[in-house]
């Protein structure tokens, strides 16, 4: 998780890691997620924000979150 | 209010890869709501997916303006439809009420334009393979065959013997213009006088009329000029036959080869750009007839295109099963027609277009086909947003060489369907079930499970 | 001049193989009786370009053109809106076909162009330089246009090695084993596709002329150069200027017999009286700047001669002038990046 919390995460969706100099782009679901993960919350209430701020079913929110987790651990951010 | 939700995405910047068109809404990102009119929903509901639909608007339109571009040039132009292109009866007959002879290169396809009802002398007989019952029952039926090779030719005679009666022959020819790789393996090469020892050689048995001459350059051919040379030394040789040997010629067939609008995975630029129009084409080979030929002789010009007729007028649907994170980051998608569907995919980059307006940027995907096979890869790199289970991606152009060298394979084939010009729905060709792999195969009885 | 006229350029990807966007840029700078802003067009956010905020006012990603002419125009378009665009200088080889096939439908949304037509920019296959050559009184190597492996190696016995193997748009490797040469090739397929280039190689001194054509046979000018050092990757480092009477006296016979509209490049390889054609491009060459050092500032003379301002006086150049190519760093914040990352463009103008 370290890597995480250090992460420079702008509005815009920016997102630049100052441990390797990776840069990234994220959307606002995910900028929410990012967000979430580095104030150390559950997934359940990431998943709990983004269904109350977004139109999205429960289900589909939590399938979308578990492949964004995937795709975090390919990048080696988690 | 909440906010419109968007699949959580995020992507690294890659040196060299850092366009946001490659991630920005909305860009390079198609959609197609329908083909001609029709709902794709409407499609799938009635006819399931994955689905082939071929419109046929747009093939009498492709067919007229093709057609048109010749027969406004030179007077005297026929097209043949070259069957292995797409030998669906419904695709076909399409060709045929345009005017179009058969182009058939096999026994199969023989029998098939003549179970269509076209009369022999309607059918050009090409290729490399024509069993002697074919080529006799051609041969009586009075159809064009071009003579492949010399066996062919000894064949004919013999032919020509047994049905009491001469048999008018063309020849294929086979020449450099300029294209690699040069079509040497069909006909009778002419530049090393292979050509004129069979014509000597028909001239010699006195079985035989030669009417007219073939030659078939190759495929995708982008450059206009080569048909130019081809012409050039068909007609060259024509009047050294008929001063040689009386033999008149009538016609020359050019084959076909013209590009269609898909984009080679080995060009760079978006087909739009590099491939030139067919007008071009016609213009080039119109000019280089009239510029050989003697004044006042008009022999008739045959044309066997088939790829740039059909393709365009062809698309599959298919739905998205799933999807899944690769282990390097990318999204991969399996829809339900792949390969065994597509065969031209190892060459082509397809369009690909969503049925609908997905929100969220878009990112690198890879989209396989349904088989338990690792080739199965419809694209292998191209950027998609995130796609929902159910999605429909279309892919297109697919309306040349797919229904005829799709694979059955371990997939039953789909329905394919023609959308008529008053928007009727029609299946051309059914989807296949079990009866259709069993009705072939025996099972020994000391084999079955008890 | 009081109109502000909105410019924008193209190829401003100055790296180890630099596109010429930044030398036009640079010129348009410095004739200061334009009133010019100057938009930079890149590919890619690490353009350097995109980061020279004394050449550039604003910077756009513009989509690859291999996307097709749909998303091309409608950025165009959305640049248009937002900056105003009165004109466009494109100067990469792969982007033109798409600008020249477009040019109407651009020109109807207010923006201009000074570019080939298209059977202009045909000229430069490299098929049809033996004609241009034959017809512009100069020589041509031997060449091969190649779609398949198949006739590679024929190519390769009957050009006899050491042969120049290049690619329609890019690139250019001089092979002297038919390994390398197949070497070459497929990483030249691999990029860019077919079809692929072989040319005789000619022994002499590489010679070049940068002009721009009116359209109408005349040309705004010219100027010639020899290439005096070039990098690995077959660009200039270090040049003069030179007056080769035989190789202008081409070029001039260029632009007036196929009436050339737009600037452009003629490569040639000069052997005492013998001047050989290798290749011409139609954009301005990414050393255009030294046109515009030696007083001939052919970017400028463009616009002037399309938006009719007053033309500058005609001038001549000295030979034996040196051009200097050298490497620079430039130091900024994370800002620009993460905007042309995430918006798609951005405007140094803000920065007061």
């Amino acid at each position: 998780m370290n890597r995480l919390t250090q992460l420079a995460l702008s509005d815009e969706g920016f997102v630049f890691d100052p441990l390797t100099g990776e840069s990234f782009t994220v959307n606002p679901t995910g900028l929410t997620i990012l967000r979430g993960l580095k104030a150390d919350r559950s997934l359940e209430s990431i998943g709990r924000e983004i269904s109350d701020q977004f139109e999205a079913l429960p289900e589909e929110t939590e399938r979308d979150i578990t492949d964004f987790i995937h795709h975090l651990r390919t990048y080696h951010l988690l | 209010m909440k906010k419109s939700y968007e699949k959580p995405i995020i992507l690294k910047l890659q040196t060299g890869f850092m366009n946001k068109y490659g991630s920005t809404p909305y860009y390079s990102r198609k959609t197609r709501s329908e083909i001609d009119g029709v709902p794709i929903d409407t499609l799938v509901t009635k006819f399931g997916s994955p689905l082939m639909v071929f419109s046929e608007s747009s093939i009498r339109r492709t067919y007229n303006e093709v057609f048109r571009a010749f027969s406004t040039r030179y007077p005297s132009v026929t097209f043949g439809w070259s069957y292995k292109t797409n030998y669906l009866k419904a695709i076909c007959s399409i060709f045929h009420q345009e005017g179009a002879l058969a182009e058939v290169v096999s026994e199969m396809e023989y029998e098939k334009a003549r179970k269509l009802g076209i009369p022999g002398k309607n059918i050009i007989f090409n290729g490399p393979h024509k069993p002697f019952e074919i080529l006799k029952r051609a041969a009586s039926e009075n159809s064009m065959i071009h003579i492949d090779h010399f066996d062919e030719l000894m064949e004919l005679e013999q032919i020509s013997q047994q049905l009491h009666k001469p048999v008018k022959v063309g020849l294929r020819l086979n020449m450099e213009t300029g294209i690699h790789p040069q079509w040497s393996r069909f006909g009778f090469n002419l530049d090393t006088g292979q050509a004129l020892d069979a014509v000597k050689r028909m001239k010699h048995g006195g079985k035989l009329i030669l009417n007219g001459l073939h030659c078939h350059l190759g495929t995708f051919i982008l450059d206009p000029q080569a048909y130019a040379e081809a012409i050039k030394k068909m007609v060259a040789f024509a009047y050294e036959i008929e001063t040689h040997f009386g033999f008149k010629m009538e016609y020359l067939d050019i084959g076909g080869g013209f590009p269609s609008q898909n984009k080679l995975k080995s060009s760079y630029l978006p087909p739009e750009l590099t491939i030139l129009p067919l007008d071009e084409y016609a213009a080039k080979i119109t000019n280089a007839l009239y510029e050989n030929l003697r004044p006042g002789d008009y022999p008739r010009l045959i044309i066997e295109t088939g790829r740039a007729l059909v393709d365009e007028s062809g698309y599959m649907i298919t739905t998205v099963i799933t999807s899944k994170r690769l282990p390097d980051g990318r999204k991969a998608y399996v829809v339900d027609g792949g390969i065994n569907l597509l065969f031209t995919s190892f060459w082509y980059k397809f369009n690909l277009e969503i049925d609908r307006e997905v929100p969220g940027v878009n990112e690198p995907a890879v989209v396989y086909g349904p088989l338990c096979m690792n080739i199965d890869a419809i694209d292998e790199g191209t950027l998609l947003p995130s796609l929902p289970r159910g999605a429909r991606l279309i892919v297109s152009p697919i309306g040349a060489y797919n229904v005829t060298q799709w694979m059955q394979f371990i997939e039953y084939r789909p329905n394919v369907v023609l959308i008529g010009q008053q928007g009727e729905l029609d299946i051309i060709r059914e989807r296949e079930d079990l009866t259709d792999i069993d009705r072939r195969e025996k099972l020994p009885p000391r084999l079955a499970y008890k | 001049m009081d109109k502000q006229l909105v410019v924008a350029i193209s190829g401003i990807n100055a790296v180890d193989n630099p596109g010429p966007g930044v030398g036009v840029a640079r010129s348009l700078k410095e004739d200061g009786d334009l009133n010019l802003k100057i938009i930079g067009l890149a590919y890619d956010a690490m353009e350097p370009g995109i980061y020279l905020d004394w050449l550039m006012d604003k910077t756009y990603i513009m989509p690859y053109p291999a996307s097709g002419q749909q998303q091309f125009i409608e950025r165009l378009q959305y640049i248009k809106h937002q900056s105003g665009l009165d004109f466009i200088i494109p100067t990469l080889d792969v982007e033109l076909p798409l600008y020249i096939k477009y040019a109407d439908k651009i020109s109807q949304m207010g923006i201009k162009t000074f570019i080939p037509t298209m059977e202009q920019f045909r000229l430069r296959n490299k098929d049809c330089l033996p004609e241009i050559a034959r017809r512009i009184g100069i020589k041509t190597p031997k060449t091969a246009v190649i779609h398949s492996f198949e006739g590679f190696s024929q190519t390769i016995k009957r050009l006899r090695l050491p042969l120049m193997i290049k690619g329609a748009f890019y690139k250019a490797y001089r092979a002297y084993t038919s390994q390398e040469a197949i070497g070459f090739y497929h990483r030249i397929v691999a990029e860019w596709g077919y079809p692929v280039i072989v040319q005789e190689v000619v022994a002499g001194d590489e010679l070049n002329v940068v002009g721009v054509g009116d359209g109408k046979g005349f040309s705004l000018g010219s100027v010639g150069i020899k290439k005096m050092w070039i990098t690995s990757q077959g660009k200039i480092w270090t040049g003069v200027t030179i007056k080769n009477r035989h190789m202008l006296e081409a070029a001039e016979k260029f632009t007036q017999l196929y009436k050339w509209q737009g600037a452009f490049e003629f490569e040639c390889i000069v052997a005492g009286d013998d001047v050989y054609l290798i290749e011409i491009n139609p954009r301005f060459p990414a050393w255009s700047y030294f046109a515009t050092g030696v007083g001939h500032n052919l970017p400028s003379y463009m616009i002037r001669h399309v938006f009719n301002l007053p033309r500058l006086p005609a001038a001549d150049y000295e030979t034996g002038k040196l051009y200097i190519r050298y490497t620079y760093e430039q130091v900024t914040a994370m800002r620009p990046f993460q905007e042309m990352i995430t918006r798609g463009e951005y405007s140094h103008e803000k920065i007061v």
